[in-house]
């Protein structure tokens, strides 16, 4: 997923941007520069969404959580914040990460717990690799993930769904990440994954991203579902997008501590 | 029934088979061809979640536990050192861990003084850290600095690093083990926990690791180790009793013909039978694999034997091979068909048992029964008949037999001599034995039914009675009547209460729950005061706290608190085990937990309710199948000889081995296992042979002399020495296994020894008193 569909945190995989001007010579491009432009692809400047998320265990149970989020990028780096609607337990809690595109540099994260009413700077190395409250997608599938990380491959040019894709392999160079390749099939026309599946270290299919519901949203390509499901214990997320807004009146001053502590932006 | 008749069919038959003796041989090479082939397909397995049946309402309610909090399967290493805080020791202890981590095909989440989520709170923010920064330090100040941070929270120190430091436990989760079809499909398939065990053993066994020598448990390392070990152990049991069932075949038959068939017959059985269960699927546990071989071996020699025995002598008598090899199906072939038949009945009632391996051997046995059957019938004869006339030795027949014929007959004049004396002796030691008999009980635990012997057995025994680690566990799962209920602070303090009550018992180590995050939790986001290692006073705080949890990459809560908040999960880790203590803790918790939550359901899971479970299978199992199988022996001994008395009669020298095995049991404290439950309707399966050969020639005399005497005495000439014989090989058998390291083993070769000597003492003592006493085959003519 990472280099994929955008960057950063929830939006990152979102959205997808399929820009005319976007020239790309499939001929003459390498596995690495498919993921560098994927990556590179502009999606805003700033961005607002009411972001559902439904966990499905294999038995069918289901959590639902709610959130709206705000997004913006500084340089290569990110800020988001998110404030949890729903359920009612949880309702105002905040949170707010800042997300830096540099290797080895841990995010920045910060939680509003309205309960108690105390912030708690999350600090540390807390790993990528571990799964974003609860769902199946990792911070680090979230988040940025550096192309350097992987080894890109272009294995091979097909149609699916209808659609002209690259199909990617990416074999992660870091033993302790959770997958040991993954394999994209990339839509030619604006840059945005229909599929991504996830390998484990004994190279079984581990998890399989497919993203649906694109279209345009203030000019912008934007996957509004997408399915993520681990078919190894059956568990599924389900993020479904809402009220997407681009390059909305946000700025860096914004995405703070005390903003958090209020409970809106 | 009349046996004449049946022994002159028997002899049609036999005719028949010398005739077509070629395409017997061709048809008995292509059976074991297939069955050969059959054999690549065998699936041999060590856990003992297959000792259940897929249906079980104990797999049930473990499968139900495994997708709501994953696998309960973990695999623990524990290191020990002089001291884990010096620059080497940690640096080596990251490494172990890292590996662990990275190698492990199913890792899921490790945990160790060197990884792990560790809260600490401050004035302004929670840091998760690790205890052991990212630059092991040699300077001695910042090493005792990591000592002091490490026991700072001592509720979570006490499941990494022993109090003197000397120890510290490495915690590996696994992921949940994919579904039998996905793993099976693999190019080369290997069970996952087996897989996982052996590539725990490849690292802690390395070179680099050895001075913080490492030792592994958890049940994947203990299924590998296991396997492992009863694939050798099996092995060289297994060829043991091969050398010395030809070393007594050739003793007894002193012929090659003689030691070549009934190895060829055993060998073949097995062969075809678990070529069969290969193309069948059947899973089989490792530590029963040797169990049908061994039965098998025994079977195919008695059975051989008593054709041979009886062949030989009229060979020795007339030299004619081909009319001895008549005579002898027609004399021996209706009681081996009948002991056959009635020892796959006796070897069939494990199938009442619902645990898989007793299961298996009630199929593999019976199975190589009917094989053994079919081949001494039908190709035992074909080769027999191969050969050359000979002169008639005419010394045999003067000497009225050989050397051992005429002391049986001897010990037959001796029993009728003095029948009283020998039932009073019997009756006392029967009384002795039943009063042993009554203080038999069931174990599964390592330590007893595999003893300390086996170097791996130590380890394990050894990590789980140390300061940190154990064996052992059960999880109490609390099932609410509706979801978000499993977070409401009242629930949560009952559930401390549980935990408080269960950490009072005398086998328990330690307990773990959602509690120890949440009380975490609470503390880290109080300033560490040690005060706020408690449960939040709001619902709002504990939800807020989870997501806290989760959103900072925690993981474990998942573990303690299921999806919908329905379910809460304690796991109680025991220190040592006792199989009545641990029933009555199971019983205790159960009840203490159910009056306290009494709008949630209260249940008990984990390897320590499935082994109380299998013991309680196996001892209500052992007796009726016990049952069962005296009940089916006495019908067809009723049936067969026509008569309710003989059918009476004959079950008493069936009950001899059973006693006596339950009475040493008793006396000597051998546990009731999943091995010596096997014992009893094994040997009840072997002892009725005896006493079908005993009636049977008893009868057959008898209707030739009417004169119970004459009768016994003749029985013990014919039948006496092959029954004799095929006791003393099958115990030699049975022996071998005295020779393991585990305990299981030298307890089934030793009880087995036992039973059968007590089934030939009853047959060769109280069997001829009784007949003679009830005239069971009717009036003598005077």
């Amino acid at each position: 997923m990472k280099n994929i569909n955008s960057n950063k945190m929830v939006w990152a995989m979102i959205f997808v941007i399929a820009g005319l001007n976007i020239n790309i010579n499939a001929q003459t491009l390498t596995g690495r520069q498919i993921m560098q432009n994927v990556k590179d692809r502009p999606d805003g400047e700033s961005r607002y969404s009411e972001m559902k998320m439904e966990l499905i265990n294999k038995r069918n149970k289901k959590r639902v959580r709610e959130v709206k989020s705000y997004s913006i990028d500084i340089g290569e780096d990110k800020k988001t914040i998110m404030f949890f609607l729903y359920p009612g337990d949880v309702k105002g809690t905040g949170f707010l990460t800042w997300d830096y595109d540099e290797i080895g540099k841990d995010d920045d994260k910060w939680l509003y717990l309205p309960a108690m009413k105390k912030t708690r700077r999350i600090s540390g190395s807390s790993a990528k690799k571990d799964y974003f409250m609860g769902t199946d997608f990792t911070y680090d599938d979230m988040g940025s993930r550096n192309v350097d990380e992987d080894d890109h491959k272009l294995l091979r040019e097909e149609e699916f769904e209808g659609h002209n894709c690259w199909v990617i392999e990416s074999v992660s160079k870091d033993k302790q990440s959770l997958f040991s390749k993954k394999i994209s099939w990339i839509r030619k026309d604006c840059l945005v994954a229909l599929k991504v599946e996830y390998y484990d270290k004994l190279n079984k299919l581990h998890r399989e991203l497919i993203l649906s519901d694109i279209k345009k949203v203030d000019g912008f390509w934007q996957a509004n579902k997408l399915h993520m499901t681990n078919v190894q214990d059956n568990h599924q997320t389900i993020i479904t997008l809402s009220n997407s807004r681009f390059n909305v009146d946000v700025n860096e001053e914004q995405f703070t501590v005390s903003n958090l502590e209020r409970g809106d932006i | 029934m009349n046996i004449q008749k049946i022994n002159s069919w028997f002899q049609e038959r036999a005719d028949e088979i010398i005739k077509k003796r070629w395409l017997i041989i061709i048809l008995f090479v292509i059976t074991l061809a297939i069955g050969f082939n059959g054999l690549k397909f065998l699936n041999v397995e060590s856990s003992s979640e297959n000792y259940f049946l897929e249906d079980d309402p104990v797999l049930v309610k473990s499968e139900e536990f495994k997708e709501i909090f994953g696998n309960d399967y973990f695999v623990a290493v524990l290191t020990s050192c002089d001291n884990s805080f010096t620059n080497r020791s940690l640096n080596l202890i990251r490494e172990l861990t890292n590996e662990l981590m990275d190698s492990i095909s199913y890792a899921d989440k490790i945990t160790s003084l060197t990884d792990i989520e560790f809260l600490t709170g401050t004035e302004f923010g929670m840091q998760i850290d690790q205890i052991v920064p990212d630059i092991i330090p040699h300077d001695q100040n910042l090493l005792d600095s990591i000592r002091i941070k490490a026991y700072s929270k001592p509720k979570i120190a006490e499941r990494l690093i022993s109090k003197d430091g000397k120890l510290s436990w490495i915690i590996l989760k696994l992921r949940t083990f994919p579904e039998k079809e996905v793993w099976k499909n693999e190019p080369n398939p290997v069970v996952p926990e087996y897989l996982t065990g052996s590539e725990v053993e490849n690292i802690i066994t390395k070179e680099k690791y050895r001075p913080i020598s490492p030792k592994a448990t958890g049940m994947p390392y203990l299924t590998y180790k296991k396997q492992n070990y009863f694939g050798r152990e099996a092995g060289k049991v297994m060829s043991l009793a091969l050398v010395f069932a030809i070393l007594v075949l050739i003793f007894a038959t002193k012929s090659l013909r003689g030691v070549l068939v009934p190895l060829i017959t055993s060998i073949s059985s097995i062969v075809i039978v678990y070529g069969i269960l290969g193309y069948i699927g059947y899973l089989i546990d490792s530590s029963m694999l040797s169990i049908p071989i061994l039965l098998a071996l025994a079977i195919a020699i008695a059975y051989n034997i008593h054709i041979f025995s009886f062949f030989r002598r009229s060979f020795l008598i007339h030299g004619q091979r081909k009319k001895a090899v008549t005579e002898a199906l027609s004399e021996m072939g209706w009681p081996i068909l009948f002991s056959a038949l009635t020892t796959m009945g006796a070897l069939l009632t494990f199938l009442i048992i619902p645990m898989k391996p007793l299961q298996f051997v009630g199929f593999a046995t019976s199975g190589c029964v009917l094989v053994t059957l079919l081949i001494v019938i039908f190709l035992m004869p074909a080769l027999l008949s191969f050969g050359k006339n000979r002169k008639p030795h005419h010394s045999f027949e003067k000497k009225g037999g050989r050397w051992l014929d005429l002391k049986l007959v001897k010990l037959g004049s001796f029993v009728l001599k003095y029948p009283k004396s020998i039932i009073i002796t019997s009756v006392v030691l029967v009384v002795f034995l039943i009063i042993g008999a009554t203080k038999v009980e069931a174990a599964f635990d390592v330590e007893k039914t595999m003893g300390r012997n086996i170097p791996y057995v130590a380890d394990l025994l050894d990590i789980s009675e140390s300061e940190l680690g154990s064996l052992y566990s059960y999880d109490v799962l609390i099932e609410f009547d509706e979801n978000d209920k499993a977070k409401l602070p009242d629930n949560l303090k009952k559930l401390d209460q549980v935990a408080t009550y269960a950490e009072g018992f005398v086998l328990t180590k330690r307990t773990t729950s959602i509690l120890n995050i949440i009380k975490d939790l609470n503390q880290t986001l109080n300033e560490n005061k040690e005060e706020y290692y408690s449960i939040p006073e709001n619902e709002n705080q504990v939800a807020q706290m989870l997501l806290l949890y989760e959103n900072s990459g925690g993981t474990e809560s998942e573990y303690w608190m299921d999806y919908d908040y329905k379910r809460l999960r304690l796991m109680v880790e025991l220190s040592t085990f006792n199989s009545g203590e641990a029933e009555r803790e199971l019983a205790d918790i159960q009840k203490m937990a159910g009056e306290l939550f009494s709008d949630a359901q209260v249940t008990v899971v984990g390897n320590l309710p499935q082994f109380t479970t299998m013991m309680q299978y196996v001892v209500r199992g052992q007796v009726k199948s016990f049952a069962i199988a005296l009940v089916v022996i006495m019908l067809l001994l009723m049936l067969v000889f026509g008569s309710i008395r003989i059918g009476l009669i004959g079950l008493i020298p069936n009950i001899a081995p059973a006693i006596a095995v339950g009475g040493v049991m008793g006396w000597l404290g051998i546990p009731l296992d999943m091995m010596t439950a096997t014992i009893i309707p094994m040997i009840l399966g072997l002892a009725v042979d005896d006493t079908i050969h005993f009636i049977n020639h008893g009868k057959l005399e008898f209707n030739r002399t009417l004169s119970y005497n004459i009768s016994i005495r003749n029985t013990f000439r014919t039948v006496g020495v092959a029954l004799f014989l095929a006791t003393v090989i099958i115990s030699a058998n049975f022996l071998v296994y005295t020779t393991s390291t585990a305990n299981n083993f030298v307890n089934l070769g030793m009880l087995a020894v036992i039973g059968m000597f007590a089934a030939l003492f009853a047959d060769f003592f109280v069997t001829p008193v009784l007949f003679k006493w009830f005239e069971i085959f009717g009036k003598e003519k005077r």
